[in-house]
């Protein structure tokens, strides 16, 4: 065991202070929003403002216990760990449920999210099984199981159902990603089947977090263009489909990188670039192809839906007023706001912004901020990401680092996400804003997530390789 | 393999996200006022508040267009709490399915909202919030449903005001109010759904001065509608108020006589003061009392049924209508004749019945005695010296250069034009001039002879009662008038400066006294064809028209002033198919001369006969 003061000098106090920063401007904002003139008091524990200074007591305390503790525990006893989460996650299934979703676990008048607590479980198995791969002897058996840890607690989340805790579970990928997993083993397997096939590698199975961004991109860019048809530029009378459009412009980029390609690889090269380039275009159309086929066939209420999403129909006081309201009590805030406690919109009082306190925190911060306070917030946010990277890749461990990228992938998962819900730019799934939003277990969770990582950081030079 | 440089990728993830959002935020916070806006609409609602509109005084100070309390029978749904819809459908006196059915009708009207930044239409309904379910209940009505409202929570009666018109006359003068319709609202953001705006009449005209100023209290509301606080402490709150009385120059006593003298009879009676232009009644017959077309449920009932009367009593005849003046216009050719120089006072022409026909009658030796008898050879020859003058060898180009003079001297008398009185509906009349005639035979294919009946005021030329009544003003003045008009005062200014303009005609006030002597004669001697006009103590000008009517009966038409020397009224009377001018006109114009003078009738038998003819059926 260590001494106290030798905790204190290898802690890493930027991270640390971006947790209380947070943490701080948090409870001044569920004070601010859940004010009730009847209960002034910041400590009174009726009061949703005094419930969340408690959680952020037990919250320190829970973290102090994580220092005390001897770190090995985590590795030690991660599989029992992982099983007593989903062990949660099975028994919250046959609990009543409340507001249409069996996520909360009772105990008296206090109840838990088994969901945030998945998360550790999940993040410190990861870690110790993935840290245990020699990725360049990957397998089927080792594919397998990595991606089962991340697929049984999804899989469990989407019974209660959570769509947003569901979400975050696949910022995971990120993190098998960083690692240098491959989906190539059954990859492989599959394609191989077809004969005359005999593939080494793919470039699909390596690179699937590129691979994946650019299919959620091109498909929300066919369902945008889906309903449109517009005029091409050189012939000015042909009127084309979005989807044609969209074909097009894939021929034409994919004909740009393959220029690309052709300049920068030698002449055996450049014949596998014109297959690579033509495979691609090919899978791409495809795949545009069929979501806009899928799409046009999709009942209009199911229509609507996507495209209130993304942005395309308005309605404003039907399915849409969350995210109306909230993007209204945001772009009201202005430049610099409208002053502590004066958010109009979004305090609770008033009550247009649903849930201000929880997932829609945001708002009331950036009405009564403005753009200043936003900017701030985001860049604490930004910061903190950016330190948890930096921290990851400083570890001499691939276990420690697993874990700090983990920690980093959900906390960037549930700020691009909640930030985005409120701003337009994503679809509203309720998921908690980390160490900002009420509520007791995602306060716990996070922060056990957090002083986790800062405990291994903390030893990082203990570990000799 | 290494796989380090993927930190890059991630760290490109989170760098980007950063940046996006913050330029969003950049965006929507400072750049882009929408959400502000929206935000506003969400949560700040503007309670308006709306005074009664300004009141209206006569000439005399009546009070004729005043305000009457009526009450509203709000509704909220959201305090609505398991209501009885029999039971509530019985209190008010309503069936079930009116009740359910006027539910719908308020989310899609009332409860929406026109967002003029964007020009759309979106539903705005919020349960939280108070809408008139039942509008304009009377006191009476209102006190049966009140004592019982305790049982049906949601529902409550507000005061509200409407017009009340105590004389129940002067309909086409004051026009009615009716709710806004969408593009009123859309036009002009005064205007809420279910706010009443002039629709016709004086109401109409002058809107903008009778509707007053609304006060708004801007309020911070909860998603619940209930409201937090004022906004800014009350910063922006302005208070409502009503607008300044209005007062007209019309006498109401004259008008509602005026109505009583026409009822059963089709057309006009219009009265100027000719020393300031205010016109002081203007009949249109048939009529309907103004309190008809009260409220919304009084326009529902009976709106329908004034549009479908086939004798028009919505038609303003008195400006809309533009009929041949007949007769009358013979006063106008002398006078421009006189001032052309073509004739002189001491003119005499022949009666040559082969010009055109004519009854019997002394023979016409100067312009006095054309007059009185209305000789129509005279006037033929007359107006033929006027539009032939010999300017050109060629007839037909001599003609169209006599007409062109002829069109300028019947404008600066205000005809063929609108005169621009206070009121809506007014129509031009016609004054033919060469690009009329052009049109219709060809150019230079029409002289005198073509277009002669305008000379008799028949043909195509065409007036409004309105411009009959100021020719007749115009003769008292001796050449010049003020645009007709009713305000006298708005509050403590004057009428529009408009009306403050004298017109000078083109004829000089040294020609009109031997038309005035002839219209003396007309009704004073005997020969004259307005004798039924005459008076026993106040000496009354006047002139008699036949109109010829293709269509019936010839229309009777008066035109006068008195008395002779110091004009205090100026008269035209036009009662269609009622048949020779002296007959019923005449008469019609004298019992009105004599109300506003002596406000007695000394010729009960006269006004007997009148009030009791009925010439609207004759065709």
């Amino acid at each position: 065991m260590r001494s106290d003061d030798k905790i204190a000098q290898d802690i890493d106090w930027p991270l640390f202070a971006c947790y209380i920063l947070l943490v701080t401007m948090g409870l001044m904002t569920v004070y601010s929003t859940a004010f009730d003139p009847e209960h002034p008091h910041f400590f009174d524990f009726s009061q949703k403002y005094g419930k969340q200074v408690m959680w952020v007591g037990v919250s320190l305390f829970l973290g102090l216990l994580v220092f005390l503790i001897d770190s090995s525990i985590y590795r030690k006893f991660a599989v029992p760990i992982y099983l007593f989460t989903l062990f949660l996650l099975v028994v919250v299934l046959f609990m009543p449920a409340i507001n249409g979703a069996h996520a909360w676990l009772g105990f008296g008048s206090f109840g838990i999210q088994p969901a945030e607590f998945a998360k550790i479980g999940t993040a410190l198995l990861l870690s110790s099984y993935v840290s245990n791969i020699n990725m360049k002897s990957q397998n089927v058996k080792t594919v397998v199981i990595s991606n089962a840890i991340i697929l049984v607690p999804m899989l469990l989340v989407i019974l209660q159902p959570d769509a947003g805790t569901l979400i975050v579970f696949t910022s995971f990928l990120f993190v098998l990603y960083r690692e240098g997993m491959s989906y190539d083993p059954i990859i492989l397997k599959i394609i191989n089947l077809i004969p005359g096939v005999r593939f080494k590698q793919t470039w699909i199975g390596t690179h699937f977090i590129p691979i994946l961004f650019f299919v959620v991109v091109l498909c929300v860019i066919t369902l945008l263009v889906s309903n449109n048809s517009f005029n091409l530029l050189f012939i000015p009378d042909l009127n084309t489909s979005g989807i044609v459009g969209v074909i097009i412009a894939l021929a034409i980029v994919g004909f740009v990188v393959y220029l690309i390609l052709s300049r920068m690889a030698s002449r055996r090269e450049r014949k596998q670039a014109v297959i690579v380039v033509l495979i691609a275009f090919t899978l791409s159309s495809i795949l545009a192809l069929s979501v806009n086929f899928l799409f046009q066939g999709l009942a209009p209420h199911q229509k609507d839906r996507i495209e209130l999403v993304l942005g395309l129909n308005e309605d404003q006081d039907g399915a849409d007023y969350n995210r109306n309201r909230a993007m209204a009590a945001v772009g009201s805030g202005g430049a610099f706001g409208k002053g502590y406690t004066k958010a109009s919109l979004s305090s609770v009082q008033s009550n247009h912004v649903p849930e201000s306190e929880t997932d829609f925190i945001f708002c009331p911060f950036a009405e009564e901020w403005g753009f200043a306070g936003s900017l701030f917030l985001i860049s604490v946010y930004i910061f903190m990401l950016l330190r948890i990277i930096i921290i990851a890749e400083r570890q001499r461990s691939r276990y420690y680092r697993i874990y700090a990228y983990s920690v980093g992938m959900i906390l960037f998962y549930h700020f691009a996400i909640n930030i985005g819900m409120n701003i337009g730019f994503a679809p509203v799934i309720g998921i908690p804003l980390p160490f900002f939003s009420y509520g007791g277990s995602s306060m716990m969770s996070f922060s056990i997530l957090l002083f986790v990582l800062l405990k291994l950081d903390s030893q990082r030079r203990d570990i000799l390789y | 393999m290494n796989f380090d440089s993927r930190k890059i990728v991630i760290i490109t993830f989170i760098v980007s996200i950063g940046l996006l959002y913050a330029f969003r935020l950049l965006y929507m916070q400072v750049i882009d006022d929408t959400w502000t806006l929206r935000a506003q609409e969400i949560a700040e609602k503007r309670k308006e508040i709306t005074p009664p509109r300004g009141v209206i005084f006569d000439r005399n100070g009546q009070k004729i267009v005043a305000n009457q309390t009526y009450y509203n029978l709000m509704m909220v749904e959201a305090d609505i709490n398991n209501l009885d819809t029999a039971a509530f459908a019985k209190l008010i006196d309503w069936t079930v399915q009116k009740v359910r059915s006027r539910f719908y009708q308020i989310k899609l009207g009332e409860g929406t909202f026109y967002n003029r930044h964007t020009k759309k239409r979106t539903s705005n309904y919020q349960k939280g919030r108070a809408y008139p379910f039942m509008k304009e209940l009377t006191l009476e009505e209102v006190a049966e449903i009140a004592p019982h409202l305790g049982r049906f929570p949601g529902f409550y009666e507000e005061v509200t005001s409407m017009r009340d018109y105590p004389y129940h006359s002067g309909a086409n003068i004051l026009g009615y109010l009716a709710e806004a319709n969408r593009e009123d609202i859309e036009r002009d953001s005064y205007y809420r759904a279910g706010n009443n705006m002039g629709r016709a009449g004086l109401e109409r005209f002058y809107e903008e001065e009778l509707r007053g100023q609304k006060g708004i209290k801007y309020i911070v509301t909860s998603a619940l509608n209930n409201a937090l606080e004022p906004f800014a402490d009350g910063m922006y709150d302005t208070i409502a108020m009503q607008s300044a009385p209005m007062k007209l120059g019309l006498d109401i006593i004259l008008q509602a006589y005026g109505e009583k003298l026409m009822q059963n009879k089709k057309g006009c009676i219009v009265a100027i003061e000719p020393s300031t232009g205010e016109i002081l009644s203007m009949i249109s017959a048939p009529s309907y009392d103004p309190n008809l077309l009260v409220g919304k449920r009084n326009i529902g009932i009976n709106y329908p049924k004034l549009i479908a009367d086939p004798d028009k009593p919505l038609y303003p005849r008195p400006v809309a209508s533009e009929y041949p003046p007949g007769s009358i216009f013979k006063l106008i050719q002398a006078l421009v004749a006189l001032e052309e120089g073509v004739i002189n006072v001491d003119t005499g022409f022949p009666c040559n019945k082969s010009l055109v026909g004519c009854h019997n009658h002394g023979s016409p030796s100067d312009i006095m005695k054309a007059v009185q008898y209305s000789c129509n050879p005279y006037f033929y020859q007359t107006t033929r010296r006027i539009i032939q003058q010999g300017k050109s060898k060629n007839t037909f180009e001599d003609a169209e250069i006599g007409l062109t003079i002829w069109a300028k001297y019947m404008h600066s008398f205000g005809l063929g034009e609108i005169l621009g009185t206070d009121i809506t509906g007014q129509r031009p009349g016609r004054i033919p001039d060469a690009h009329y005639y052009d049109k219709w035979y060809g150019h230079h294919r029409w002289a005198f002879s073509t277009i002669r009946s305008n000379s008799i005021g028949q043909g195509e030329v065409a007036l409004t009662p309105l411009q009959m009544a100021n020719l007749a003003a115009i003769i008292a003045n001796k050449g010049w008038f003020y645009t007709p008009h009713f305000v006298k005062e708005i509050g403590a200014s004057g009428p529009l400066s408009s009306f403050n303009k004298k017109h000078y005609t083109k004829v000089s006030a040294k020609y009109f006294p031997p038309i005035i002597e002839g219209m003396r004669r007309v009704v004073n001697e005997d020969g004259g064809t307005g004798r039924q006009a005459r008076m026993i103590d106040v000496v009354v000008c006047g002139k008699t028209g036949t109109v010829q009517n293709p269509h019936g009966k010839d229309h009777s038409v008066f035109i006068a002033f008195a008395p002779m020397d110091d004009p205090k009224i100026a008269i035209a009377v036009f009662v269609e198919n009622a048949g020779f001018g002296g007959t019923w006109a005449a008469p019609i114009a004298s019992l009105m001369i004599e109300k506003y003078l002596t406000a007695k009738i000394k010729d009960a038998e006269k006004e007997l006969r009148i009030v009791e003819a009925k010439l609207s059926n004759i065709q």
